[in-house]
């Protein structure tokens, strides 16, 4: 009696914390915008803090086995809104809310650059706060058209978030970009949620899965992962994410790469967790289609000499690899193979985590680099980390982390994808272990580009010499500004030495996520937890076996002799810093040995037959998105094409509008009259 | 720890006997099978020179290449006796932690700020990222055979049961001779003897460093050769005796190392350019092993 009163209290504390959530985000607002502008930062920084602690206690909750579920049936013009905190909803709040917080913390010194601008300023913070709360919202509510309102709100603040730098055309292009891919995806959301209502009469989410078991839902699921897939980022529909990352400012950048992009995973998760059918189908079109994802998506980050656009389109490159783990996942609950569907789950589910550690903490470190240099092209920098050691250090343990490297996070989740591949080929019938290995395969390779592509970024941001004189010397930023990268390493580490307790909360996420017949013998479970909790342990001893031994070589070297010379030039008595090897050269070998993707477009003028003495000239060459450039422009050339045949209504005159008007109210009273309407 | 103490001891001969057949067979007397190891003690005494351009990345670069084969080498077993490090799935391990140093030898290459070294860096990234499917696709195919994940596991539950699994195995020497040729830069895709830096892949990387850290990486090659003839010799040990593993162990070792001195010897250097197919195509070969398999537990019907 007593522990259910308790129980009881707690879950009604838990609702009434989400009830202050959005009144403190309702009066946070306003209070934002009136404060003075040098408290507006700070005044952010408490807001969402206090927001994330309201939201993370009932998601702390749910995964330790007490979900939240409310009606809320008042002041809804849409029936009743049900919100609900489960284990898999827990997960999400919990990344959004750390991103956040060290998004703003770093933000907060990110923008002192542009204190002039208060108005702009005001706009920003105030809406950070709206994005933040519509991110925790869209995990919660589950009523189809609330959740639409969320999710337009999510993505509407994040474009004004982005296009912070709105006078420069490049950021207003982005930013629009953004916005009409965004709603080709809430276009698709819409036809599915109305599919939805229409096959079952509800817009709770529960309808989905009874949809999804007709005979037709492959094509329902096929229109929420197309919906969700563009938020998320998948290849093909991922074209607004090397536009819109290198256009927001930094901290909106991390936290848009590390959450936003995930909660288009979310979504799809949702969905396939109410998968009653069509396992196999389903999950080997999301395997395959996540590998391409991950090939394309690391290929292209290691062509581009833009580092920001190199981070998103290696975003792309890891969206592509938790792909592969719901593919393994739903092909796991086709084949009744609990372990299989645990592996694939919960290595997509950690790489979730551990990719928004990993990509803000790269982005507010490129971020700190832009800041001190102001360009963004890598081949104009190098040697920064003379000037920025510990930034370069924040940066290399980012790189090292997102190549999947030991001791850090990013191995743990490969590891566990890798096993989910080796269990694959095992046990799964002969079709789909030919799958598994072209997989594991492809994995590997991912793996390698990833190595190349951030050994190169690395290498010629911050080794080396400066390839061209900068207009100010760059200084180390703040510690404060450090702060929240030296936070995320701490979560990093400690997902990379400690696996086992972040893997068996996945394992509860799983289980009561998934629907109830599947989970059946969880037996390999006691085999499984000792072998994730072994790869912490021995990346440890890899960390402390390092350390020993770098101790034990600068003890040898302490008394001898240690001269400082030029870097060996084969012989040449002048070098200069133009001749070091380039970041471009050091990608050139595999742009060209794949250059039917990498597309490289080259803008010279040849030097004709009778020109004796070549005058200077100019060369230059760059990169282009075979998707974009091949497929979806001239696509959308048709279309703009086909458009201009229409232009006349659009004619600018009012009079022609007020005669729309008429025509308009005109057919629909004919409509009514002779009754088609 | 069997595995450990017997890859150390075959390390301190291994380069030496390579060098010893390659001036056999070009008609020179040649050095002891020591003196490589005599060159790395000697480097070892030494002080050092450091390139004004490099950082810290430079100087720790050499410790964590050798850290890393070191743990690499803890995961290889010997027959039935577990290495130091031994869990399902350590194969996985086994790759990474080699990728983590190859990372950091990567950027300590691009740290010196070189025309030169960059290239070769550049190349090793592309090359050893062509070879690891192989790899992966090897493991994998072995874990069908066999059922476990492990390096032990694997080894031990290998049976030679069909003639079909001995031509499995051959395939399977032959897959990881050539990753050992590929991560070593040796003959076919790199010449460790050539004098132009254009040409190097590996050398052209460690051109800047000196001292301790050079004896290191020299070393440290010596370890991965060694490391790799392990893993060969495993094929083979399965559940026999210890004296006679001894005997396969460094039978394998010898074998493998007059074999590379032999390629060595009377082949050139791939064209650059040829190399990543070249090395791309090993996956194929481990693709007809992942077939073979299939074959031998009778999956294909």
């Amino acid at each position: 009696m007593n522990e259910k009163k308790w129980i009881n209290l707690v879950l009604m504390g838990d609702s009434n914390l989400l009830i202050l959530n959005f009144i403190v985000t309702f009066f946070g607002l306003l209070l934002i915008l009136i404060s003075p502008a040098k408290w507006k930062s700070g005044l952010l920084l408490l807001l969402v803090i206090f927001n994330s602690f309201l939201t993370s206690v009932p998601a702390i909750h749910a995964l330790t086995g007490t979900p939240l579920n409310i009606i809320i049936s008042r002041f809804s013009p849409f029936g009743p809104i049900p919100v609900r905190i489960d284990a898999l909803a827990a997960w999400f709040i919990l990344i959004i809310n750390f991103t956040c917080i060290t998004g703003v913390l770093y933000g907060k010194k990110y923008m002192e650059a542009y204190k002039e601008q208060k108005g702009n300023l005001s706009m920003h913070w105030t809406l950070y706060l709206l994005f933040h709360f519509s991110m925790v919202s869209v995990c919660m509510v589950q009523n189809s058209i609330a959740f639409l309102i969320a999710w337009e709100l999510m993505s509407l603040s994040s474009l004004l978030l982005v296009v912070f730098d709105h006078q420069n055309k490049k950021t207003l292009h982005a930013g629009i970009n953004y916005l009409v891919q965004m709603h080709i995806g809430v276009l698709f959301l819409t036809s599915a949620f109305i599919w939805v209502y229409f096959s079952e009469g509800s817009f709770d989410f529960t309808a989905i899965g009874r949809a999804l078991n007709n005979h037709t839902g492959i094509w329902l699921f096929f229109l929420f992962f197309v919906g969700f897939g563009i938020k998320a980022g998948f290849t093909f529909m991922h074209t607004w994410l090397p536009h819109a990352h290198p256009a927001a400012p930094s901290h909106i950048s991390g936290v848009m790469s590390g959450v936003i992009v995930k909660l288009g995973i979310y979504g799809i998760l949702r969905v396939a967790f109410m998968l009653k059918q069509d396992y196999l189908l389903i999950g080997q079109f999301v395997l395959i289609f996540s590998i391409v994802t991950g090939l394309f998506g690391i290929l292209n980050a290691a062509v581009h000499r833009d580092f920001k656009k190199m981070l998103a389109y290696c975003t792309i490159e890891n969206i592509g690899i938790i792909g592969t783990g719901i593919g393994i996942g739903i092909i796991g609950m086709g084949n009744n193979n609990s372990l299989l569907m645990i592996l694939g789950f919960s290595g997509a589910l950690l790489h979730t985590l551990n990719h928004s550690l990993f990509k803000s903490l790269l982005f507010f470190s490129a971020g700190s680099v832009y800041q001190q240099t102001h360009s963004r092209d890598m081949e104009k920098l190098g040697g920064l980390a003379k000037y920025m050691p510990k930034t370069a250090m924040t940066f290399l343990i980012g790189a090292i982390a997102i190549c999947g490297l030991p001791p850090f996070n990013g191995f743990v989740s490969e590891f566990i994808l890798y096993s989910g591949y080796v269990e694959g080929i095992k046990v799964l019938p002969i079709s789909q272990t030919i799958l598994m290995v072209i997989s594991i395969a492809c994995l590997a390779i991912i793996g390698g580009i990833s190595m190349l592509a951030f050994t190169k970024s690395y290498g010629t941001i911050f080794l080396g010499n400066a390839r061209t004189p900068l207009h100010d010397q760059p200084q180390e930023t703040s510690f404060m500004t450090r702060f929240p990268l030296y936070l995320i390493i701490l979560v990093m580490l400690s997902v990379g030495i400690f696996p086992q307790f972040y893997f068996s909360v996945l394992i509860n996420v799983i289980s009561t996520s998934v629907p109830g017949g599947i989970v059946n013998n969880f037996a390999g479970y006691d085999n499984l937890l000792p072998v994730i909790s072994s790869v912490g342990r021995y990346s440890l001893a890899f960390l402390c076996f390092t350390v020993l031994i770098y101790f034990l070589r600068n003890r040898l070297m302490q008394n001898r002799t240690e001269n400082i010379a030029g870097t060996w030039g084969c012989g040449y008595a002048a070098p200069n810093v133009k001749m070091q090897y380039t970041g471009k050269s050091f990608s050139k070998p595999i742009a060209k040995l794949l250059n039917f993707v990498v597309l490289e477009k080259k803008k010279f003028t040849e030097i004709p037959k009778n020109e004796v003495f070549p005058l200077e000239r100019d060369y230059s060459s760059h990169y282009i998105d075979f998707f974009e450039s091949n497929i979806i422009n001239k696509v959308v050339d048709k279309i703009v094409y086909a458009a201009n045949y229409f232009q006349f209504i659009q004619n600018g005159k009012i009079q022609a509008y007020v005669l729309y008007g008429i025509f308009f109210i005109i057919l629909i009273f004919l409509g009514t009259a002779i009754n088609i309407i | 720890m069997i595995s450990l103490i017997l890859i150390l001891l075959a390390s301190l001969f291994f380069t030496g006997l390579v060098i010893w057949t390659k001036s056999i067979t070009s008609g020179r007397k040649g050095p002891g099978i020591f003196q490589p190891l005599k060159d790395v003690l000697r480097l070892f005494k030494k002080g050092a020179v450091y390139s004004k351009t490099t950082g810290i990345i430079f100087q720790v670069a050499p410790t964590i290449y050798f850290a890393s084969v070191m743990m690499a080498i803890f995961v290889v077993p010997f027959g039935q006796a577990r290495g130091f490090i031994s869990f399902e799935g350590d194969f996985v391990f086994f790759a990474y932690v080699l990728a983590t140093g190859k990372f950091f030898s990567i950027i300590s290459a691009l740290d010196t700020g070189s025309s030169f070294e960059g290239m070769g860096a550049s190349r090793e990234a592309l090359f050893s990222m062509f070879a690891e499917p192989a790899f992966f696709i090897l493991m994998g195919s072995f874990a069908l055979l066999t059922g476990h994940s492990s390096f032990q596991g694997i080894f031990t539950a290998m049976h030679f049961t069909t003639k079909f699994s001995y031509a499995l195995g051959a395939l399977a020497t032959f897959v990881l001779v050539i990753i050992a040729m590929v991560e070593n830069s040796r003959m076919p895709f790199d010449d460790p003897k050539t004098h132009l830096e254009l040409t190097m892949v590996h050398e052209v990387m460690i051109l800047d460093n000196s001292g301790f850290d050079l004896g290191l990486i020299l070393y440290t090659t010596n370890l991965k050769f060694a490391m790799y003839g392990a893993l060969i010799a495993n094929f083979f040990i399965g559940a026999i005796p210890w004296y006679l593993a001894l005997l396969v162990f460094f039978g394998v070792q010898f074998v493998f190392a007059i074999t590379i001195g032999l390629i060595e010897s009377f082949t050139a250097r791939f064209r650059m350019s040829h190399n990543a197919q070249y090395i791309f195509a090993l996956s194929s070969v481990s693709l007809l092993i992942f077939f073979g398999v299939l074959l031998v537990l009778g999956k294909f019907i």
